[in-house]
Order: structure tokens, then C-alpha cells, then sequence
């Protein structure tokens, strides 16, 4: 495998392509190359640029620079205040060795169908920006993951940047990442919840969902059931149960399909509850 | 096969050395001899390979070697001397908190880390603070009070 250090952007970007990857953190890459996992021609390594570490609120956007790190979210007073089921999730992420390398462009172009940062990300309408030699392009995260760890990225395109709109005082939030023990683990699913309140009235719901299918994705079924409406225990369980319905959740050594998919409208009905102040138990 | 000419400290020592362009971070440290850094998973799950990084705490074997050229790393033998032990390395001892020893190097960079962040850490900090790191033997009620010890150690001023 031939190895270069990219010092511009632009060094990496004519450096891509032809069996080439680009390495940041490596905390998903190096081991796929040790182990055999991935080929790769010639690593690029852009660990270094850093043009591209950055958290910042510009035009009423936060934009996220491809090497920000995971411990970077968890330093950033702006996500923690703007993007709190994004700070939540990176709480989650892994350990502090590895949340010290990851990278939040590194954990979407991995595109594990559990990555951590993708639930959040989707729920925030996260818009990702792209580059290549040939110029630079933008696209919304819901439609970048294609399928089981396919992006919509081409070879030669690097990721640079994550942009999401800051979550304001009319947004109700909560995440949750099931998973076997509280560090190190792998989701068994993962959810993110933000609703976009006016009076009593959902005027937004998103829900970001992970692990539970090829993809992470967006559970628009179970957000219908909630935009536009008061939501009352009839919304939240329609919402669950639409959730539950359409996850694609496969059996691994973590946890089997029957589980996940009861899990999601578990997870989804105790964090739309959570989000609004609703007790989880309705009184008697 | 392609290899690189690297450079870069290792306990401020100046190391030049081949690498190919796949190799570990990792591997060329135990290969120049810093076995001190463990090889166990390979894959990020055990920390018993953390070094400092340029200051910050990593597992070895998710850097390839060729992207810490020019780096400052520090391994468990740069933190503390058989003379002057880290109150981290004191409190292991101390407490109780190594049995087979394999994860401690490990668990000694990863505390050491936490405490230059947090200099009073709560239990929850300290579990957090150490959730990368794995040990087998220890159970680690003994690791947690002796990281809590260093650190009152440290603003009792005694040591570094």
C-alpha cells in the first residue's frame, strides 16, 4: 500500500481515485487494511489538514469541518447547546482513545449502518458537503447513504464538511443508543428525536433511526404521524408503531431482527414522550 | 513494496526508522523496541496499546505509522521513572490495581490524559476517562480508586 501526506486539500484531492482512500482518524480504516478487510491502493492521508478541523456557526448554519474529532463535538459548547442529540450520541461514541481520532466525516463515509453520529445528524437535516478535482457539490445526509456501507460519494470525492441548522428554543430533542454495555459497543439500534413545536402543535418531527436496516435513515413514516398535530398518546403510539414497522433490522451477535424492531418503537415512543415532558408511564 | 522513511520521538528520543506504508503505529514501536505498548486486539477495542500523540491519548494501532512522522509520542515508560512513578503509577501500586499487568501501561496513559484534563475527577469521569481501556483481571474497582488517589495525590502536591 503506498502512503502519501496530503498537505493541501487540493494535494488530497489530486491524489485520489484508482483504488485510493483517504485516512484521517483510521480508528475504522487501519484495521480493515490489517486485517484484510479493505484494499486500497495508496492511502491519503489527511489527517494533518488542518483547514478542515473546525466547529462554526456562519449565515445561522453550523458547520462541522470533515476532521473535527469526536471529542471535538463533546468541546463544543455550540453542539452541545445547538445539536444536543448530536452531542448526546458523541457521549456514546466509542471510548475517549478512540473518540480522540474518529472523525465525524470518517464515522458517515464509513457508512456503518450503526454509525453513531448518523441518527443525530439525519434528525438535524444534516447537509454534506462534497469535493473532487472536478469541483465541489452539497447533499442532503438522507440521501447519501445508498446502501449497506454504499455512499453516494464517488471514489475521488472527499467530504469536507457537515452542515446542520442549530436547534433553537421551539425544538423538543432526545436520543438514545441502545446497546450491551455503556462503552465500546457496537449500537443495537440507535434514535434520535427532534420535534419543531409552535403553541401545542408539531409543525417538524424528524427522527433519525441506526442500526436497524442497510442504512441509517430517516423514519418518515412515523414523523407523519406526528407533523401537524397535537401530539397525544394516539400520535406517539401511531408514530411507534410506524417505526417499528419500518425498520429492516437484520440478526447479528448483538441482538436479533424480532428485538431491534421492538426496540425501535419502544426507543421511539419513550423518546417522543421524553422530548415533550410526557411522563413515560400514562396515568391511571 | 513501497516503505517510507519516518521520523519522530519516542520519550524524547529521536527514532528513524522504515515503515511500509499499511504498518501500525503500533507495531513499529514494539518492532523499535517500545513493547512496553501492548499488542492485543488490532482493532481499537482494548487500549492496551494508548500512547499520548502528540499530547493526546490514541490507540497505536489505528494510526498507520507513516501519519506520525514528525510526531511526539509518549508511551507508559515516558510518563514516570522507576525513580519518580507518576502518582498514577504510585496509586496502582498502592491500591492494589494491577494483577497480570498486561492492560496497565495502557491504563496508565489513559489516566494520565484525564487527569492533565480533569484534575478532580468524579467516579463517572474516571469510568468514562478509562472506558477504552479493558482489563481482565481487576475487576477495575482498584484502577478507579487509585486514578481517584493520584489525582488528590497530584492537588496534595505531591508530584506531577
Amino acid at each position: 500500500m503506498e502512503f502519501l501526506r496530503a498537505t493541501s486539500v487540493d494535494e488530497a484531492l489530486a491524489a485520489a481515485g484508482d483504488g485510493a482512500a483517504f485516512v484521517a482518524g483510521g480508528t475504522n480504516l487501519v484495521p480493515d487494511v490489517l486485517f484484510g478487510r479493505k484494499k486500497i491502493a495508496r492511502a491519503v492521508d489527511i489527517s494533518r489538514l488542518d483547514e478542515l478541523r473546525f466547529i462554526e456557526e456562519a449565515d445561522g448554519k453550523i458547520r462541522i469541518g470533515a476532521l473535527a474529532t469526536v471529542t471535538d463535538l463533546l468541546d463544543s459548547g455550540l453542539i452541545r447547546d445547538a445539536a444536543s442529540p448530536l452531542y448526546e450520541s458523541a457521549l456514546e461514541f466509542a471510548g475517549p482513545l478512540v473518540r480522540n481520532r474518529a472523525s465525524v466525516a470518517g464515522n458517515l463515509m464509513d457508512a456503518s449502518p450503526a454509525a453513531d453520529l448518523a441518527p443525530p445528524l439525519l434528525a438535524q437535516d444534516a447537509v454534506v458537503e462534497l469535493a473532487s478535482a472536478e469541483g465541489e457539490r452539497t447533499l442532503p445526509l438522507s440521501e447519501f447513504f445508498l446502501d449497506y456501507r454504499k455512499t453516494a460519494a464517488r471514489p475521488e470525492e472527499l467530504m469536507t464538511a457537515v452542515v446542520i441548522d442549530p436547534l433553537g428554543t421551539a425544538d423538543r430533542c432526545a436520543y438514545y443508543k441502545l446497546q450491551l454495555r455503556r462503552a465500546m459497543a457496537i449500537a443495537v439500534v440507535g434514535v434520535a428525536v427532534i420535534l419543531r413545536m409552535e403553541e401545542s402543535v408539531c409543525a417538524e418531527a424528524a427522527i433519525g433511526m441506526g442500526a436497524v436496516a442497510a442504512v441509517p435513515y430517516r423514519a418518515r413514516a412515523a414523523e407523519a404521524h406526528l407533523r401537524g398535530k397535537e401530539i397525544g398518546e394516539a400520535e406517539i403510539e401511531a408514530a411507534a408503531a410506524a417505526a417499528a414497522d419500518g425498520a429492516r433490522p437484520i440478526d447479528d451477535v448483538r441482538a436479533s431482527a424480532a428485538y431491534r424492531r421492538k426496540m425501535c418503537g419502544v426507543l421511539v415512543r419513550r423518546l417522543l414522550k421524553k422530548a415533550l415532558g410526557m411522563p413515560q408511564i400514562a396515568a391511571v | 513494496m513501497s516503505t517510507y522513511e519516518i521520523k519522530f520521538s519516542v520519550n524524547g528520543n529521536d527514532e528513524s526508522l522504515a515503515v511500509r506504508g499499511d504498518e501500525t503505529l503500533l507495531r513499529a514501536l514494539r518492532r523499535v523496541g517500545y513493547v512496553e505498548v501492548k499488542l492485543s486486539c488490532e482493532g481499537g477495542d482494548c487500549g492496551a496499546c494508548a500512547v499520548l500523540l502528540d499530547g493526546v491519548a490514541v490507540n497505536a494501532c489505528l494510526v498507520f505509522a507513516a501519519q506520525a512522522d514528525g510526531a511526539e509520542i509518549t508511551t507508559v515508560r515516558g510518563i514516570g521513572t522507576e525513580d519518580d512513578l507518576h502518582p498514577v503509577q504510585e496509586q496502582l501500586i498502592e491500591k492494589g490495581g494491577v494483577q497480570c499487568g498486561f492492560c496497565t501501561p495502557g491504563i496508565v496513559v489513559s489516566a494520565k490524559a484525564l487527569l492533565d484534563e480533569n484534575a478532580a475527577p468524579s467516579r463517572e469521569d474516571i469510568q468514562r476517562g478509562l472506558a477504552g481501556n479493558l482489563c481482565r483481571c481487576t475487576g477495575y474497582k482498584k484502577i478507579f480508586e487509585a486514578v481517584s488517589a493520584a489525582a488528590r495525590q497530584i492537588s496534595e502536591g505531591g508530584g506531577s
